[in-house]
C-alpha cells in the first residue's frame, strides 16, 4: 500500500495496477449486490443481444477505482469523496484490466486530490472513465 | 473582469454544483440560505472557482467570508 501525504502529492503523480476478472469475482458481487440482471449471469441471454459473454457488472470493474484511490493514490491516508464513472466498452471474465490514474488537481486549502482515472482492457481499449475526488487524513 | 462578469461566472458555477439550473444566488446566499451547500460541495465550489478563474485561496481566506458576496469580492481583489 502505498502512504503518500498530502505534502508528497503533486499535480501530475500517476499510479496504475493491473487485475484480472474472473468468475469467483463475478459470483461475489452477485452475492453482494443480488443483481440478478441475465446479462451479467445467463452467457446464452448476453449471447442474444450481441456480447461474446457476460458482461462484467459494470460496479464490479469500478469497484477498482477505490482500490486505486485506496491502495495506491494517494493510498493509506484517502478518504474518498466522490467518484463520477462513465462506461463506455463492456468487461468479460478473463479479461485483464488496467487502472490508471493522475492528480489533475489540488485544492490545497482543503487538502482534495482530483483523479482522472481510466480502465483500459488487454487491447488497450478504455472499457470506463472516473473523476475520483478524495481527501487526505494525514494528519 | 468586472463584478457582474465574476458574479454571472460564479452564478453558473453554482448551478452546475447543485444542479440546479434556475438557482439564483445573491451577495446574501450562503450556506444557510442553500440547501445543498453542506462541507462537501463547499470543497466542489472552491475547486470549481479556483479552476475557472485560475486563483487560489487561502484556507484562513476562506474561513472569513460569510457569504457569497464576500468571496465575489474576494475574487475582485485577486483579480484586480
Amino acid at each position: 500500500m502505498n502512504i503518500y501525504k498530502f505534502s508528497d502529492i503533486y499535480e501530475g503523480l500517476e499510479e496504475s495496477f493491473e487485475v484480472t476478472i474472473t468468475d469467483e469475482m463475478m459470483d461475489k458481487f452477485l452475492d453482494i449486490s443480488g443483481d440478478i440482471n441475465p446479462l451479467h449471469i445467463d452467457v446464452e441471454y448476453a449471447k442474444k443481444k450481441g456480447f461474446k459473454d457476460r458482461v462484467v457488472y459494470g460496479l464490479l470493474s469500478s469497484s477498482f477505482y477505490s482500490t486505486l484511490a485506496g491502495v495506491y493514490l494517494p493510498g493509506k491516508f484517502c478518504i474518498l469523496q466522490a467518484v463520477d464513472i462513465q462506461f463506455s466498452k463492456p468487461v468479460f471474465v478473463g479479461d485483464k484490466l488496467k487502472i490508471s490514474g493522475k492528480v489533475k488537481y489540488i485544492n490545497e486549502s482543503y487538502k482534495q486530490l482530483e483523479i482522472k482515472a481510466t480502465i483500459t482492457n488487454q487491447d488497450n481499449q478504455k472499457v470506463s472513465k472516473a473523476t475520483i475526488k478524495t481527501g487526505l487524513i494525514d494528519e | 473582469m468586472s463584478r457582474d462578469e465574476i458574479f454571472n461566472k460564479v452564478q453558473d458555477i453554482f448551478r452546475d454544483i447543485f444542479d440546479e439550473d434556475d438557482l439564483v444566488i445573491e451577495d446574501a446566499s450562503s450556506s444557510d440560505t442553500i440547501e445543498d451547500w453542506d462541507s462537501l460541495n463547499h470543497i466542489n465550489l472552491v475547486s470549481a472557482i479556483e479552476k475557472e478563474f485560475k486563483i487560489r485561496f487561502a484556507l484562513g481566506e476562506l474561513q472569513s467570508l460569510k457569504d457569497v458576496g464576500a468571496m465575489i469580492d474576494l475574487m475582485v481583489q485577486k483579480l484586480a
